[in-house]
């Protein structure tokens, strides 16, 4: 029996006391209750945080909210900034599931990028359809095989995930930043040399929906992701031996799976969806590949996938919430003359309350009487 | 005579489960009281307070007439409680005498090694302890750990001293020097409670305390009953002990051979020899027993036939095949079944659901597979079947694992074990901390399982149970087989020799 029993006196003349037990089963209702209380606390901490910076609290909310959700044009820009982040949420969720600690989304989602760069370059000329299947399908080898390089490294030699992603997450943003700043894929310009690539040939860009300036296929592919997630970690053999990893691999090896192959297909299926959120990013949004788009989008995705409890359908919540902070964060800062550092900090302020709430939600208050 | 500790309506719940209910008890000075009573009945929990391990939520406890409220372990040291756990803490790299010093409220900032060695041979020879201070632990057996624990607890002047099953790990001759020394400390005034579930301990003891759900059933003095009455006591019924077998049915004394291990070395990732060049076999239909104090070299075999661990030398063949070397899945595709001593680490997903651990193994078998994905319908359907065939009892087939009873969960594995094999079972320690009820049915399952022709191996630290059921005894001992003897000519004594080491010449 391992429970925690912390218990605290609230006053030592009293009779009864305060105690705090672990449910055993904890109640949807309570476990609503517990983020709701979450989400109230960040955002008061947040208005804090506005206070100390002088600015208008109820504005500065205010524009955040309109300009995240206030209209149509203002909710497809948020999706359409979401759609990376439920990406690299869910290439979290598939790792953390088996409890392979990956911070390599932020790696792949570059390698991801280079390599539909890469497809774009050489599958140029092919039809429409053809084309832009290779090139999102080669964006997602290269996210898989920068992922299945750190599980092999893992299964192989034992190398710890975290500090291999980790140190792969520098080495590819330096061969990035050599290919694109100087390397074979510099732009050739006239007067200066920034850091990127020329831009993507129009036949490789992903099709906008909705006759939206904003949001494009790129969404669907983050859609239609979060329910193969779904598929495959409740409803096929594969995701059943991902979650038995992530809670007891001893006797999961015991029973002959094989956990080092298991481990090399979770990285790869999570490398695969970063880079995904590479393809979208560069082929949907910017339009030519550059580190300065791709900045961050996996280590948003990690707290995307935290806050989104490992479930798929709650990194897709998660991820359109964040969507929209950064999406009004622009409005935020024009209209209410908020600095726009502010909403790394929101963020990582609403990633503390949730996971407070969902240790929280696990256990209850009590009331006892005690005779002694 | 004095009562020295004492339990007043002790009540600790945790959640779901009251643990110990109102429980009351005392402890003389110098007697050696038994606490008795199956797992879970309280035993540890009471204890566990006893020692400040846990604060109970309902009454309290007594050290020599005063209130005692224990925050922590340290408070009940300071009050002269000492316990020695099932699981020893010991720093391996230290010597004996620093594991005693190291820690201690008497340490302070600076050590004086001088003064304490001295003190601790003034405790060993009061007490009849012999063990070499300078000696690193890591080199020590089980049973020399132990009196490191003990030694522990009386340099910290514990005139209550707390051993929980002390036994267990020990051989038969061990475990008498333990209780002649618990014998002397008695007569020297220290008051010693035994927590134990061997009747033959529990005989000797001053007083007996029976625990069941936990709450005490009674105190007794263990001249007025009969080991019957206590066992009644504990369970609430008479329970058959004893497994009948028809060994008429095992007549053809030539069995086929099912499994054959050759030569079979392992060494640790330590570089200690674990297995020495074992060889067995065992036939359709027939029952080894497994015998040796834990760490002889068990478990790497157990884990070795089942395919987990890959022997250094040696062959396994099954029905004539080698096997050795293949992953796991092979072997479970030709039939071996294993049924792991550590259940719920090496057995079961504790948060998966009865019906998910019942396919644990076999997720890609076409039996729960459709297509591509998992047939959750077939699977409940088969897992459900299961569920009453082997009577588990739980609220349904989507109560996670680790809701159920040690007992439930183990059938649990054996249901899952036993269907998905074929040839041979593999059940290390499959009783262990389980029920007599259940002890019951799973010996009765494992006798049904050999005479529909399994081979079966079976390792149990009840030797008793051992020669019941088994048509042949092999003994361990440091990774070696010190004997394979018949359990019908061989006496306990004589296995207990085989186990601390003992080689035997001839073999049954």
């Amino acid at each position: 029996m391992t429970q925690v029993n912390s218990s605290v006196d609230t006053d030592a003349s009293s009779r009864s006391r305060i105690k705090i037990e672990r449910r055993v089963n904890p109640k949807a209702s309570w476990t609503f209750t517990m983020y709701l209380l979450a989400t109230v606390i960040g955002l008061g901490l947040t208005a804090l945080l506005l206070l100390t910076s002088g600015a208008d609290v109820i504005k500065a909310f205010t524009t955040l909210f309109n300009g995240a959700f206030g209209s149509q044009k203002a909710i497809l820009a948020t999706l359409a900034k979401s759609t990376p982040l439920i990406l690299t949420g869910l290439a979290t969720v598939v790792a953390f599931r088996a409890q392979v600690w990956s911070i390599g989304q932020e790696g792949q989602v570059y390698s991801g990028a280079m390599g539909a760069y890469f497809g774009c370059l050489i599958f140029a000329g092919l039809p429409a359809w053809l084309y832009i299947t290779l090139v999102v399908l080669s964006g997602m080898i290269g996210g898989a095989l920068l992922g299945g390089l750190a599980a092999y490294l893992k299964d192989r030699y034992d190398v710890n995930e975290v500090i291999s992603t980790v140190m792969m997450n520098y080495l590819i943003v330096f061969l990035l930043s050599y290919l694109i700043g100087g390397g074979p894929w510099t732009e050739i310009s006239t007067t200066v040399v920034y850091q990127q690539t020329g831009p993507v040939p129009s036949a490789s860009e992903l099709p906008h929906l909705l006759g939206s300036s904003k949001l494009h296929l790129g969404f669907v592919f983050a859609m239609v992701s979060a329910v193969i997630c779904y598929i495959l970690l409740e409803k096929t053999p594969l995701g059943y031996e991902i979650r038995a990893m992530g809670f007891n691999p001893i006797a999961l090896a015991y029973r002959g799976t094989n956990i080092g192959r298991t481990v090399v297909l979770v990285m790869a299926i999570s490398g695969a969806i970063a880079g995904l959120a590479g393809v979208s990013q560069i082929f949907g949004t910017s339009h030519r590949l550059t580190v300065d788009t791709l900045y961050g989008l996996g280590y948003t995705g990690i707290i995307i996938g935290m806050i989104g409890g490992l479930r798929p359908l709650g990194t897709v919540v998660a991820g359109i919430v964040f969507g929209g902070l950064a999406s009004g964060a622009l409005y935020m800062k024009l209209l209410a003359q908020v600095p726009a550092a502010l909403i790394p900090a929101m963020q990582g302020i609403l990633l503390l309350t949730f996971l407070c709430a969902g240790v929280a939600a696990r256990y209850k208050i009590v009331r006892v009487k005690s005779d002694g | 005579m004095t009562t020295i500790l004492k339990a007043v309506n002790l009540t600790k719940r945790f959640p779901g489960v009251i643990a110990n209910e109102d429980v009351n008890f005392e402890l003389s000075a110098g007697e050696v009281h038994c606490l008795f009573g199956e797992n879970g009945s309280g035993k540890s929990t009471l204890s566990s307070c006893l020692f400040g391990f846990y604060q109970p939520e309902g009454g309290h406890i007594e050290i020599e007439g005063e209130i005692a409220n224990f925050k922590s372990p340290r408070d009940a040291i300071k009050m002269g409680v000492g316990m020695v756990h099932q699981h020893f803490v010991l720093v391996s790299e230290f010597t004996v005498l620093e594991n005693i010093v190291v820690g201690t409220h008497e340490a302070g900032w600076r050590l004086d090694m001088f003064k304490a060695r001295s003190r601790v041979t003034e405790i060993c020879n009061e007490y009849r302890i012999n063990l070499d201070l300078d000696a690193y632990v890591r080199d020590l057996a089980v049973g020399q750990q132990q009196w490191v624990e003990i030694l522990k607890a009386l340099y910290l002047d514990a005139k209550v001293l707390i051993l929980d099953e002390p036994s267990a790990v020990l051989t038969p001759k061990e475990s008498e020097r333990l209780f002649r020394i618990i014998d002397h400390m008695r007569e020297l005034g220290l008051s010693i409670l035994l927590i134990s579930h061997k009747m033959i301990e529990v005989m000797k003891s001053d007083r007996v305390t029976v625990l069941r759900k936990g709450k005490v059933v009674g105190t007794v003095t263990p001249a007025d009953v009969t080991p019957q009455d206590l066992t009644r006591m504990m369970v609430g019924r008479d329970v058959e002990l004893r497994m009948v077998r028809d060994r008429a049915s095992n007549l053809s004394e030539t069995p086929e051979q099912v499994l054959l291990v050759e030569n079979v070395s392992y060494r640790d990732g330590r570089g200690k020899l674990a297995l020495d060049d074992v060889n067995l076999h065992i036939g359709k239909g027939e029952i080894l027993g497994l015998a040796g104090v834990s760490g002889s070299g068990q478990k790497e075999l157990f884990e070795i036939l089942a395919g987990v661990l890959i022997a250094d030398e040696g062959k396994v063949s099954l029905d004539g095949e080698q096997i050795q070397g293949l992953p796991s899945r092979q072997y479970m595709d030709r039939g071996v079944g294993m049924v792991p001593d550590d259940r719920f680490r090496e057995g079961l997903i504790p948060e998966f659901s009865i019906r998910e651990n019942m396919i644990l193994g076999w997720q890609r078998h076409d039996d729960y597979t459709s297509g591509m994905f998992l047939n959750h319908k077939q699977i409940g359907i088969i897992a459900d079947g299961l569920i009453d065939e082997f009577q588990i009892v739980a609220p349904s087939g989507a109560t996670p694992v680790n809701h159920l009873s040690g007992g439930n969960a183990q059938k649990v594995i054996l249901a899952r074990e036993f269907i998905h094999s074929s040839k041979l079972l593999l059940a290390n320690q499959p009783t262990r901390g389980l029920d007599l009820g259940v002890i019951e049915y799973v010996y009765k399952q494992i006798i049904a399982k050999r005479e529909e022709g399994y081979a079966v191996l079976l390792a149990s630290e009840e030797l008793e149970d051992l020669l019941n059921l088994s048509d042949r005894i092999v003994v361990m001992s440091g990774g070696r087989i010190t004997g394979i003897v018949d359990p019908q000519t061989t006496s306990i004594e004589d296995i207990g020799l085989l186990m601390a080491g003992s080689e035997k010449e001839t073999a049954a």
